[in-house]
């Protein structure tokens, strides 16, 4: 775009034809990509939730330049400067809202999420306190799901055992504690997805009977026992 | 059926209580008593096409200052009010409010200083002076400006209308503290209208700050690049890139809250998932920010003032306009300072408490700015510069008590004590309203072409002083001895009492000071042929004393070329001022903005009390109001060169006309006596049926 | 007042407006960060209901996004044409620009009609409560831009293509250009990050 034009008609800032279908084509491949990156579940976890959001970006860029033509302006371009401004502050507000509740939701949780983080991290004492954490863990035990049954359906075990679900079936079953739709948590473990050749283990650190079943097939369920040491 | 017509409204809503009452008749009176006045002189007219349809910023401005003051009497009283509670509150006694009146009184007290005082005046300057400091004729966009102007009345509305409708004001602190603002704890109508009256007001100013912003940017004088600016328009730029970024955040939380309210979801409840911390994280994010947007065009008039009665130039420009950035970026990285008691970790905490105190850094800055330009100038102590020093002794109190407040393990001791109530009073008072205080003074010869009264200034100067000192030292002192913020009964045991009546007694030498305040602008108003000025009273330096006082409606007959910082100052010296006339291109006046502001108060009525059919009519009103006016393509008008030079030349006869200009001679001005006997003698002459006519003589 | 002047008068007057409707569109910008700031805090919290990806259907997401992409291209296409006049091709580019928007707006309410349905409100949960609003204003801004087009197009046929139409366009253009970047955040965030 030449420059010259720029005095007071607004004619040069405006794109061509040419220009939006760039810009088109680009957001499609800025769309496609994550699409089949998480269709296809090629990366997972926080890597392919950066990647997205990465693409996010790259595409309002591209629809920034290509489409709204920002930065083409006369100089000074406000237009750029209070952009780029109005970003770091909606920068500021999600990413301090995330810092700050997060951090807030680290120091005062409710107290399944603090059993979850004692289990985690593994800390056995706080201030000399026992947390209920086990230091070690003795036998293992293992609950199989197959064909959408239980085995074994009752399972006797020790304080500070393990106790791992494994799914032999091709759909996904999501292990939680208590009755269905009044779930309750276990060592702070609320909901165990478990996929076939995905196992979940927990460490059995509270005694009593409990009740297990697959959230999204309720009629999948059976119980476990701990009992102290 | 009812409740289709009506919504959620009762006869229980209308008034039954004291307080409604007497507020609703005066409410009643004080309308009778204006309508009564334009009836019998005949102005309504000229009152609905000379200011309320006027998009002329000047007006606006005058209309900004007279809505400011009421609500500065208004939220006074209230002031008084509690005062008078706590004096009395203790041990056995509980006072004249109840818990749940006391704290009504609280919250309104609060947004009314804050949204409809301190917001007020500073829009009522920015619009009045900053197109004269930048040698515009308008604004950018003056329906965008009167449109801003009617939302924030309609804001004075919602805020006033419980006296009316519902009889309950929020009771939950100025920032209505969630879940307690919620639909589980406050049913009532109070936080519904704390929600829209702040809802229009906020989005009036967003209005108002995207317009400043384009004027500023885009409309200066030929010549005046960005670093010749006066201190006072850069101070406002600050301000309004401030509000555009901060008043967004404060309407949609706002929608949130009310959602949270109307509809029943779980943003902020304690149930489903909702997350209380994360309103006051949201809210605070305005919140802070907020008070900065009203300070610093303060920094920016206080800059003037110095320089204009030091007669220099303010010491080191450039470093006063990145000081100014500096407040103005920090002011938003630092709103968790105002919950560091939640419960975050200390590196979170360790990082606001730290940029919080950086904060004093490019204040700190201003303010030696502010001392070195004094230093060897040839002062003038009158008035203006009087409320700048008071500023300069009551701000740093604010100034040094923020930086303790700042520091995490302080905060936890004063959090939510008086001690923090009497630093951002200290801070509030002391910058702002000292500030517009100081600029009424200043420009109220550009204002009305003649001076205030010297005299009862300093008097009314004076009483500010020690009542403030009086009222707020005990509260600093309280709040050390534990006393908390919003108390309404305290025991006999902690020993608080005498403290509290000395605030009382503070509170009333205030009161005082207002009190002389409205005498000094009678007495001008009586004396103002004597007091009559010329256009540039103080020998000042920047456009706006070019201008004629009051300018006309075009502000300027020939657009000043700005050559250097002082552009007045220089434009002086060169003794060169020949007049050439030309067409000038005005907008034309239009009611859209009281029309849509209608709609909007309505809208907000309804909202606050579940009227389907009126949400749904008055929002059809806005979109059809708006469509209307923005396909009108004729909405300017041109004033040709001939006309202009007619209309100056009638005003530079009355001029030569009128009495000489006499200055500096202040202590004729009438002392307080004087006009009581003025008065007196003006009722007398009333009784007598003579005095209406030599009142207009 | 020569006519140059007063050309030169119109065009400091579009300038500014365009800056104007500018700096309104980063304080709606700013409104959608807070909805965004709340959801990223509060999705989590699915108490009593289902999470994201029990709900929510990446076929129909994608969907939506290529509606909204395509009109936000054949708004720039009409905007080409404003410039050079031709009314013609303002009225068709700008039409299938109002009918994809208009297809958008559908699929979005059927999609809230059927999670509605579901028991999926906005009462439930702050999920819920986060995930609505967010979509709802969007959603809104879509009707808005809609209303606008209509009326846009109206006065067009009316009165012809002049100046002031042109600059209505252009702001027009611009806000419907926003709506697609807000929307490629709402996409990404929202339905795709529910897969993650």
């Amino acid at each position: 775009m030449n420059k010259k034009q720029s005095h007071h008609g607004p004619q040069n800032e405006h794109g061509t034809v040419q220009s939006y279908v760039i810009g088109f084509v680009l957001s499609l491949i800025c769309t496609f990509i994550p699409y089949y990156l998480v269709v296809e579940k090629i990366v997972t976890g926080n890597t392919l939730l950066a990647t997205i959001v990465v693409f996010g970006f790259v595409q309002m860029l591209i629809q920034i330049v290509f489409f709204l033509h920002l930065g083409r302006g006369p100089k000074p371009n406000w237009n750029l400067f209070f952009f780029g401004s109005t970003f770091t502050i909606v920068l500021a507000v999600v990413g301090g809202s995330i810092f700050i509740i997060h951090n807030l939701n680290y120091h005062m949780t409710p107290s399944d999420k603090i059993k979850k983080l004692l289990n985690d991290e593994n800390i056995q004492q706080i201030g000399g306190a026992d947390t209920g954490v086990c230091g070690q863990t003795y036998e293992s035990h293992i609950v199989t799901i197959k064909d959408g049954i239980v085995e074994p359906l009752q399972t006797e075990a020790k304080r500070c055992d393990t106790l791992t679900f494994v799914n032999e079936d091709e759909v996904e079953r999501e292990i939680t504690f208590g009755e269905h739709e009044d779930h309750e948590a276990y060592a702070g473990e609320i909901e165990l997805p478990v996929t076939r050749g995905r196992n979940k283990t927990i460490t059995l650190s509270e005694e009593g009977l409990y009740r297990f079943h697959d959230h999204l097939d309720p009629d999948i369920s059976g119980y476990f026992t701990v009992q102290s040491k | 059926m009812k409740e289709l017509l009506i919504g959620k409204l009762t006869w229980e809503s209308l008034p039954h209580q004291w307080w409604t009452i007497a507020g609703s008749l005066s409410f009643i009176f004080l309308g009778l008593i204006v309508a009564g006045i334009l009836t019998y002189t005949k102005r309504w007219k000229w009152l609905w096409n000379e200011w309320l349809t006027s998009v002329d910023p000047k007006k606006i401005g005058i209309m900004y200052f007279i809505a400011g003051g009421g609500m500065l009497l208004r939220g006074g009283l209230d002031a008084v009010m509690l005062w008078l509670q706590q004096a009395l509150s203790s041990g056995d006694s509980h006072g004249y409010l109840n818990a749940q009146h006391f704290q009504e009184i609280f919250t309104a007290h609060g947004n009314i200083m804050v949204f409809f005082v301190a917001m007020a005046f500073i829009f009522g300057l920015i619009n009045y002076i900053v197109p004269l400091q930048i040698g515009a004729r308008d604004l950018a966009s003056p329906l965008m400006n009167t449109l801003g102007f009617w939302l924030f009345v309609g804001g004075i509305v919602m805020v006033n209308m419980f006296f009316f409708f519902g009889g309950e004001y929020a009771a939950t602190g100025w920032l209505a503290v969630q879940p307690l603002a919620g639909a589980e704890f406050s049913p009532g109508a109070g936080v519904d209208y704390w929600v829209w009256s702040l809802m229009i007001s906020g989005i009036g100013t967003t209005l108002g700050a995207i317009n400043f912003i384009m004027t500023i940017l885009k409309m200066r004088a030929p010549g005046m690049t960005l670093m010749k600016m006066p201190l006072f328009t850069w101070g406002s730029l600050y301000s309004m890139v401030m509000a555009l970024t901060i008043f967004p955040l404060l309407s949609m939380t706002l929608f949130l809250v009310y959602f949270d309210r109307a509809l029943g979801t779980h943003f902020f409840t304690t149930m489903g998932g909702g997350d209380p911390m994360l309103y006051t994280n949201l809210i605070w994010m305005w919140g802070h920010p907020e008070v900065y947007v009203l300070v610093i065009p303060a920094y920016g008039l206080f800059s003037e003032v110095v320089s204009t009665f030091s007669r220099k130039p303010i010491a080191s420009y450039t470093s006063a306009v990145v000081g100014m950035f500096g407040v103005a970026s920090l002011a938003l990285s630092v709103w968790l300072h105002h919950f560091f008691t939640m419960g975050a970790g200390a590196n979170v905490n360790a990082f606001f408490g730290v940029m919080t105190t950086f904060v004093a850094i490019p204040t700190a800055v201003l303010v030696f700015n502010w001392i070195a330009t004094m230093y060897g100038g040839r002062i003038r102590f009158e008035t203006p510069m009087l409320w700048f020093l008071g500023f300069g002794f009551v701000f740093a109190l604010g100034g040094i008590s923020g930086v303790m407040l700042a520091v995490p393990p302080v905060d936890f001791q004063l959090h939510n004590s008086l001690f923090l109530v009497a630093h951002f009073h200290s801070t509030v008072i002391g910058g702002v309203l000292f500030g517009i205080f100081c600029a009424i003074s200043y420009w109220w010869p550009k204002f009305t072409g003649f001076r205030l009264n010297e005299r009862l200034g300093r008097y009314a100067f004076w009483a500010w002083i020690i009542g403030f000192n009086l009222s707020f030292i005990p509260m600093y002192i309280l709040g050390f001895m534990g006393a908390s913020r919003r108390l309404d009964h305290y025991d006999a045991e902690t020993g608080w009492q005498p403290l509290f009546i000395l605030m009382f007694i503070g509170g009333l030498v205030i009161m005082l000071g207002v009190a002389l305040q409205l005498a000094q602008i009678i007495a001008s108003f009586i004396e103002k042929k004597r007091l009559r000025t010329n256009n540039d009273p103080w020998d000042g330096r920047s456009l706006e004393w070019a201008a004629a006082s009051p300018p006309s409606f075009y502000n300027f007959t020939t657009i000043p070329h700005a050559a250097t910082r002082d552009a007045y100052w220089a434009i002086k010296k060169s003794h060169n001022r020949k007049t050439q006339y030309e067409d000038i291109h005005m907008p034309k006046s239009t009611g859209v903005g009281i029309y849509i502001s209608l709609f909007a108060t309505l809208a907000s009525f309804a909202f606050v009390w579940h009227i389907i059919w009126l949400i749904v009519v008055s929002i059809l009103g806005i979109i059809v109001t708006f469509i209307v006016r923005a396909f009108d393509e004729n909405t300017e008008y041109t004033i040709p060169a001939a006309k202009v030079k007619k209309m100056e030349e009638a005003r530079a006869k009355k001029e030569k006309a009128g009495p000489a200009i006499e200055n500096n001679d202040y202590d004729e001005d009438m002392g307080l006596w004087e006009l009581i006997k003025v008065i007196l003698g003006f009722i007398l002459g009333l009784l007598r049926n003579r005095g209406w006519r030599r009142w207009r003589a | 007042m020569s006519h140059e002047r007063l050309e030169h008068h119109e065009a400091e007057a579009t300038d500014r407006a365009m800056f104007g409707f500018w700096l309104y569109l980063m304080t709606d910008l700013l409104m959608f960060a807070i909805l965004f700031g709340v959801y990223a805090v509060l999705h989590g919290n699915a108490i009593g209901g289902e999470e994201g990806r029990h709900l929510f259907s990446l076929p129909l997401a994608l969907t939506e996004t290529l509606l909204l992409l395509t009109s936000s291209f054949t708004c720039g296409l009409g905007m080409i044409a404003a410039r050079l006049g031709k009314k013609k091709q303002v009225l068709t580019w700008f039409g299938v620009t109002f009918v994809l928007g208009l297809a958008f707006l559908l699929l979005e309410i059927d999609e809230f009609v059927k999670l509605i349905d579901e028991g999926q409100t906005p009462q439930l949960n702050a999920f819920m409560s986060s995930f609505f609003t967010l979509l709802g204003t969007h959603g809104l801004h879509i009707t808005i831009g809609l209303l606008w087009i209509a009326a846009t197009l109206g006065y067009i046929m009316k009165r012809g293509l002049n100046h002031h139409m042109v600059r209505k366009l252009a702001m027009l253009s611009l806000f419907w250009h926003f709506l697609d970047i807000v929307w490629i955040f709402i996409f990404t965030i929202v339905y795709m990050g529910a897969f993650v």
